[in-house]
């Protein structure tokens, strides 16, 4: 009886292939079960976000008082910063999940077993994303607490959560594509390393006006300067489409390089 | 009665225990310094991300050193140094704990224990290793820095007692990872160690005065010990020498070293059971 709904649950072979949806959703359900078995996963996600609030807010409050920071109270211009730091863990975590199922062996019955290549890629993806709303959501209420305005109403809200769903799922194919490559659950460090590298030059802190020399001509292009302007504008004002495609550009643009790459990578790896 | 001759041993000419820990001591401290070279991946992040985070504050807040609340500096690096110091210890210090608890994983601490080593010698050892190259890695950053454009306005003298604070402060820090290590034994559970320090660090004076810091968040940055390290060593970076700043730097560090030092050798007998 156990057994004949265990078959069941499973999604049935259809030419050959087993299909795309419930494959992917079968496979998020796994990561999603591996929180609930190892809530302790959670607690970096849960507390670092938090941690980006009370300190960016804490120890550079004064910056408000320089001429030209466009509010007066830092944390509306640094929060979206710090929700895209907290969803940038929950990339970190898809792809870590990915290395650990390379380390013991179940990706690699995977692609022996008829199943779509891509949902081996866009399950972690789909994981990714739905951890992305934990921080997003804890990040989003320490900041009302703390007093953030939100003029640009609901719409300034869901761009928040697309911005920082987004990076998320960019940093997670990022992740996907070093891990394929590396082989090695220590990429997870490279990742790691690399991400917040990118982060940090750009408007996460300051607005592009009070960025002097290098980091003035790196910020301007860094495509997170991009997404944090369509992240960022609800909260310093009504929302415009002009600050809100370049944003949907770069992560999507983001999430088709970096996927590409995986997909790559884990070709590479077909036995 | 040849025989009976031979076997009888020849007088041992005792050193005094002190000089016997102390060379044993060495020996382990040089032991501990070579593997941390022989790691790269153990001391490169120590030294590259404090460096790349003063290269991104010090061209985010360049415009924050005009504010009448900031001290007078050259530029925000010369202000970050300390911090950017104190920020590579950390790592540093961290690595001393993840070590020992190594060791205690691997089984040389016990092959250690095993062996005619004097007791005080494995902590010894462990603890001045760190020092030591805590010490190489300040020596560095404040050369990295002085490139950059930011000077040490105590000069040589200065940028020495900034080496020496940094070497010390390591050994407190570093005292509560090796507690850790030998309360758990655990590698995982004694770098988890390391955000706490950087969270100690960034609710301190370390990246921006406390003058410009409100409510609450002013108040525990203002007490937290870091901030009676990081301030006296700023000191020497902006103003210039004085004895006052050193000897509060060095006091406030040694205190803070003996409650790890003091926590560390309590977790030590407990782990050799002898109470």
């Amino acid at each position: 009886m156990t057994a004949a709904r265990v078959i069941t649950d499973r999604p049935a072979v259809r030419d050959g292939y087993s299909p795309r949806l419930p494959t992917v959703a079968w496979m998020t359900r796994r990561n999603l079960v591996r929180i609930v078995r190892m809530p302790s996963i959670m607690v970096p996600m849960a507390i670092m976000p938090l941690f980006f609030v009370i300190a960016f807010t804490g120890s550079f409050d004064g910056i408000s008082h320089v001429p030209g920071y466009p509010t007066d109270d830092v944390i509306n211009w640094v929060a979206a910063f710090a929700l895209l730091q907290g969803s940038s863990f929950a990339g970190l975590g898809a792809a870590g999940a990915l290395a650990t199922d390379l380390d013991n062996g179940f990706i690699d019955r995977l692609l022996v077993s008829p199943i779509r290549r891509e949902s081996i890629l866009v399950a972690p993806l789909v994981y990714a994303a739905l951890r992305a709303l934990v921080p997003i959501t804890i990040v989003m209420v320490a900041a009302g607490i703390r007093g953030a305005a939100m003029p640009g109403g609901v719409l300034g809200v869901v761009l928040a959560y697309v911005g920082g769903v987004g990076g998320g799922v960019v940093i997670g194919a990022f992740g996907l594509a070093v891990v394929l490559r590396m082989d090695d659950i220590r990429a997870m460090s490279v990742v790691q390393t690399l991400s917040f590298v990118v982060m940090f030059p750009s408007i996460g802190q300051v607005p592009l006006v009070l960025l002097s020399g290098w980091m003035h001509s790196v910020a301007r292009i860094n495509p997170v300067t991009n997404i944090l302007r369509m992240s960022r504008q609800g909260f310093l004002g009504p929302v415009t489409w002009a600050d809100t495609w370049p944003g949907l550009l770069a992560l999507a643009v983001g999430t088709i390089v970096f996927g590409l790459w995986a997909s790559h990578e884990l070709e590479r790896r077909n036995p | 009665m040849t025989a009976a001759v031979d076997i009888v041993p020849e007088p041992v000419q005792r050193r005094p225990n002190y000089r016997i820990v102390v060379e044993q001591g060495f020996a382990l401290a040089r032991r501990s310094v070579l593997s941390t070279w022989r790691t790269p991946g153990a001391w490169v992040p120590g030294l590259v991300l404090p460096l790349m985070l003063a290269a991104v504050y010090s061209a985010q807040f360049a415009q924050a050193t005009k504010l009448p609340e900031f001290p007078p500096v050259d530029s925000f690096l010369q202000y970050i140094l300390p911090a950017s110091v104190l920020q590579s210890i950390a790592f540093g210090a961290g690595n001393a704990g993840t070590d020992l608890a190594t060791d205690i994983e691997n089984g040389f601490f016990d092959r250690l224990m095993a062996s005619p080593v004097a007791r005080q010698s494995v902590l010894v050892g462990r603890i001045m290793g760190a020092a030591v190259f805590s010490g190489l890695e300040s020596l560095t950053l404040i050369i990295i820095f002085l490139a950059f454009g930011a000077p040490v306005r105590s000069g040589i003298v200065g940028a020495v007692a900034i080496v020496i604070i940094a070497a010390l402060l390591s050994v407190a820090v570093g005292g509560f990872g090796v507690a850790v290590a030998l309360r758990t034994g655990s590698p995982e559970a004694t770098q988890s160690m390391f955000p706490l320090t950087f969270v100690f660090l960034f609710v301190s004076s370390a990246f921006f005065p406390t003058e410009l810091m409100k409510g609450w968040y002013q108040s525990v940055a203002q007490h937290n010990p870091f901030t009676f390290i990081i301030d006296p060593t700023r000191r020497l970076v902006i103003y210039g020498w004085s004895w006052t700043d050193v000897f509060q730097a060095i006091g406030v560090t040694l205190l803070v070293a003996c409650v790890s030092l003091g926590w560390s050798y309590r977790m030590y007998l407990r782990r050799l059971d002898v109470k």
